[in-house]
């Protein structure tokens, strides 16, 4: 085991903001599933899945525009949507019937998803890898405290606040978010009120789906976009849901920053155990608070 | 409910079962041996995840770690040591087990999600370990070429020992399951505040539960090397760990053999499936949809509601649950 | 036997129980009675360590029993029956039973010998006394619900407690079902000697049968006595006429 002494300074700083800047992703893809785990009580296993096809549709579309910045742009704006119409298919075909089901039955019928996806995926795009390349304007790198940093680092390290900015104002101040926060906590007494309570679940199901889309179509140009990619993300996301608390957004963000953090610096300090270092986050952090660092829905 | 649809009569039917295994080798192709011997392998870590899982109520979400453990432990012994080879088969349930009360102790305080996504994390996380640490277990490759001993090494001989060994854990699993301790453990899953009402220590009963699932599965693991003469960290995956929740689901969870069962469905399924179309994961995802739609006390326990009196439609958590 | 002094709790700001204090004396028949959400159920809880209070002292049998867990308090002597009835559903009225036998003689642990043959007389002696005994291998999820609120208390009884807490024996049954329940409880504390201690709505049942009462309001505890004191006090009065006189 390599470990490295002597570490720079700078090498620190840039290797936790590159930590930070795949925090952004990971929030954003847990946030969808936070949602919709607080509101709809549902364990999503399939949301990897989703989060795979946003990021193979991504590569498609982008190559049908020969992987231009045009075609990023498409693919980042029509992927997700994609992704959200399976997800509205998925809710309203299926799991509208399921709700009074137990979790554990819906856990599983959420994997036999992942099964279906997984191997959907594999008859539309085959079993090899695929690789998108970064869009033109964000190749290269930046200067930063004497080191390189990535470009599209820098991008998706300014999305992270964009992002829980922009989720906050819905959850918070939209009138959708209101009474999604109060279906999440009683059902009945939204419904009670005349408020179509159905309609609540599938918008936020929706918007979950379009948010693991939105991932996958940002982790794509940044690795190998492959088969295995749904089982590698979900249980990362489980995690940081748990440590920040089941259906809290904030707790997605802060999940995912001790996640990428620590995933970052672990990396760079044991490079053989570096992956160990965010499961041992998550356990410290069960151990002193296992219903989440934040508020939980449950 | 153990028997299911047949009762005590079944009686004669299992022997008679095991009866037809034990001259299986002596009637059918290689295949088929192997086939048998990687469903009773695998059926009895089924089995032993539902120990905990239906009888007793927890969210044991990752229960292939002890199973890979077994492997790992009875492999790497075989392997690095010049012990003899039952005590690399023996250590396999002991180390489970030793890591069955770990994980317990941290994790059995919990209840149903909240326990089972730490127990998620402490086996990814040595999941990871296993992965990386390429000096001592191979890394992502594992090891191979591990060297069973000669009594078991053939395709048939090792089938033989899956088969008594299975057939003994299975027996000490169903008495376990008839005993006072199993008697709690169902109570514990159906109410788990009226046994701490009647004076019992959920924790340490829970530990125990998990001590022993890990116990056998970690058995299980050690039968596993007797059968590929390898091990990997897919093994410790908690893909295998849905897997295995699986075949208890479509097995049907209230029934001792249910497990089994869903196992040997699962396994049939993938041999045989996998012989007409890549995609058989396709269809097992569009079995489990169907099941958990239409079915959801399983296979088993759907058959056993056609033929007897039914217990009530319960789901498997109760809405009362201890205070953490 | 069991001593209760100035027993608080409250839940993120709630206060549920402000000041509660009661005392129980081996052979009586305690009951606390009080208006919808005085207190009842969660002073039962903190009594049986379901819930820990926030200050105050419990003692049983003369012994600190403040912030025990539930099982640690039923191997002292105490056992409890719910308001919403706690039964296992699966299983059938003998082995509800027979489970609180077994935890009892403490073969919880016990792996190898087969459950169904522990303490089949001693159940069964107590199904015959709560009347059940007819009813043995019925699967209890599936039993009427007075069925299901004497089931409780014979689970109970499996503990071999010498305080008995019953919350709310009678809720939801027929007055049938209620009259069968009353004897069985007079049965309980005359021919076996338990303490009870319960709490009630129906204000009637109570001032027949109880040996003495305690009256709680929003939390607290405003009088305790025979029944005779109680009906005479006038802040019992004052809480259930309301203001008006």
């Amino acid at each position: 085991m390599e470990l490295h002494t002597g570490l720079s300074f700078s090498v620190l700083c840039i290797q936790i903001l590159v930590g930070l800047s795949k925090a952004t992703i990971l929030f954003i893809v847990a946030s969808g599933l936070t949602l919709i785990l607080g509101v709809l009580r549902i364990p999503n296993l399939a949301h990897g899945s989703l989060y795979m096809i946003g990021a193979f549709t991504t590569y498609s579309i982008a190559t049908v525009f020969s992987q231009s910045s045009l075609g990023f742009w498409m693919a980042l704006l029509l992927a997700p949507l994609l992704v959200a119409l399976i997800g509205l298919i998925m809710e309203q075909g299926l799991f509208r019937f399921l709700y009074k089901r137990d979790h554990l039955m819906m856990l599983l019928f959420t994997f036999s998803f992942t099964l279906v996806f997984g191997d959907l995926v594999k008859l539309v795009w085959g079993s090899d890898y695929r690789s998108l390349a970064v869009p033109e304007i964000f190749q290269g790198s930046l200067s930063l405290l004497g080191m390189p940093f990535p470009r599209y680092n820098l991008f998706l390290l300014l999305l992270g606040p964009v992002f829980a900015a922009g989720l906050w104002f819905l959850t918070n101040r939209t009138l959708l978010g209101k009474v999604s926060r109060a279906a999440a906590v009683d059902r009945e007494m939204v419904g009670a009120v005349g408020i179509n309570v159905n309609r609540i679940y599938a918008a936020v199901f929706v918007l979950g789906c379009y948010l693991a889309g939105i991932g996958g179509a940002l982790v794509a140009p940044t690795q190998n976009i492959s088969q295995g990619m749904d089982h590698s993300i979900i249980i990362e996301i489980f995690l940081i849901v748990i440590i920040g608390g089941l259906g809290n957004v904030w707790g997605a963000l802060l999940g995912a920053v001790i996640f990428g953090l620590t995933d970052a610096i672990g990396i760079l300090v044991a490079p053989q155990f570096g992956i160990i270092f965010p499961y041992l986050a998550v356990i410290t952090v069960l151990i002193f608070r296992p219903k989440g660092l934040l508020k939980s829905i449950w | 409910m153990i028997f299911g649809v047949f009762g005590k009569k079944s009686l004669p039917l299992l022997v008679l079962f095991l009866v037809a295994l034990i001259f299986l080798p002596y009637a059918a192709p290689r295949f088929y041996i192997y086939l048998a011997s990687v469903i009773l392998v695998t059926g009895l870590l089924a089995t032993s995840l539902n120990l905990v899982l239906g009888y007793g109520g927890l969210y044991q979400f990752h229960h292939a770690v002890f199973y890979g453990i077994g492997a790992y432990t009875t492999g790497l012994m075989l392997t690095k040591t010049s012990l003899p080879a039952w005590v690399a088969f023996a250590s396999a349930p002991v180390a489970a087990a030793f890591f069955g009360l770990l994980i317990g102790l941290i994790c059995a305080r919990l209840s149903s999600l909240h326990f089972g996504m730490l127990q998620i994390s402490l086996g990814s996380l040595i999941w990871a370990i296993v992965y990386r640490w390429y000096d001592f277990t191979g890394g992502d490759d594992g090891i191979h070429g591990i060297p069973v001993p000669e009594a078991m090494s053939t395709t048939t001989s090792s089938y033989y020992f899956i088969l008594a060994i299975t057939t003994l854990c299975l027996l000490l699993m169903f008495i376990i399951i008839k005993s006072p301790f199993g008697r709690i453990l169902q109570a514990l899953r159906d109410n788990p505040e009226r046994c701490e009402a009647i004076g019992v220590n959920i924790t340490r009963h829970r530990i125990i539960a998990m001590v022993i699932a890990a116990l056998f599965a970690g058995a299980a693991g050690s039968l596993f090397v007797t059968l590929e003469g390898s091990v990997f960290p897919e093994l410790l995956s908690w893909t295998l760990s849905l897997e295995i929740l699986i075949m208890c689901l479509l097995g049907g969870w209230f029934t001792f053999f249910g497990p089994m069962l869903g196992a040997c469905l699962i396994i049939s399924l993938r041999t045989f499936a996998g012989n007409y179309t890549e995609y058989w994961t396709l269809i097992l995802g569009l079995m489990m949809m169907l099941t958990i739609f239409f079915l959801p006390k399983g296979v088993f326990g759907f058959v056993n509601e056609l033929f007897r009196s039914k217990a009530p439609d319960l789901p498997l958590e109760e809405s009362s649950h201890v205070a953490d | 036997m069991l001593q209760i002094r100035s027993l608080r709790k409250s839940f993120d700001g709630f206060q549920a129980v402000t000041e509660a204090n009661l005392s129980v004396n081996p052979g009586e028949v305690v009951a606390v009675i009080g208006p919808n959400g005085a207190g009842k159920t969660t002073l039962f809880n903190l009594v049986s360590g379901q819930i820990r209070p926030d200050s105050g002292s419990v003692r049983f049998k003369g012994e600190d029993v403040y912030g025990l867990s539930p099982h640690q308090l039923c191997r002292k002597g105490m056992s409890r029956s719910f308001q919403i009835v706690k039964i296992f559903s699966r299983m059938s009225v003998f082995e509800n039973v027979q489970t609180a036998v077994i935890s009892r003689m403490k073969k919880t642990s016990n792996l190898f010998i087969p459950a169904h043959n522990i303490a089949v007389k001693e159940t069964e002696a107590i199904l015959e006394a709560m009347g059940l005994i007819d009813k043995r291998d019925s699967i209890c999820g599936l039993l009427s619900h007075g069925d299901q609120k004497v089931l409780e208390m014979a689970i109970s009884l499996g503990s071999d407690p010498q305080l008995l807490i019953l919350d709310e024996p009678t809720a939801g049954m027929s007055g049938e079902e209620t009259a069968r329940t009353i004897d069985l409880m007079k049965h309980l504390s005359r021919q076996m000697g338990l303490t009870i201690l319960f709490c009630e709505h129906d204000v009637e049942l109570v001032f027949s049968f109880a040996d003495r009462i305690m009256v709680m309001q929003q939390g607290s505890t405003i009088t305790q006595g025979t029944p005779d004191q109680v009906r005479n006090d006038p802040q019992v009065k004052k809480a259930y006429l309301g203001g008006h006189d």
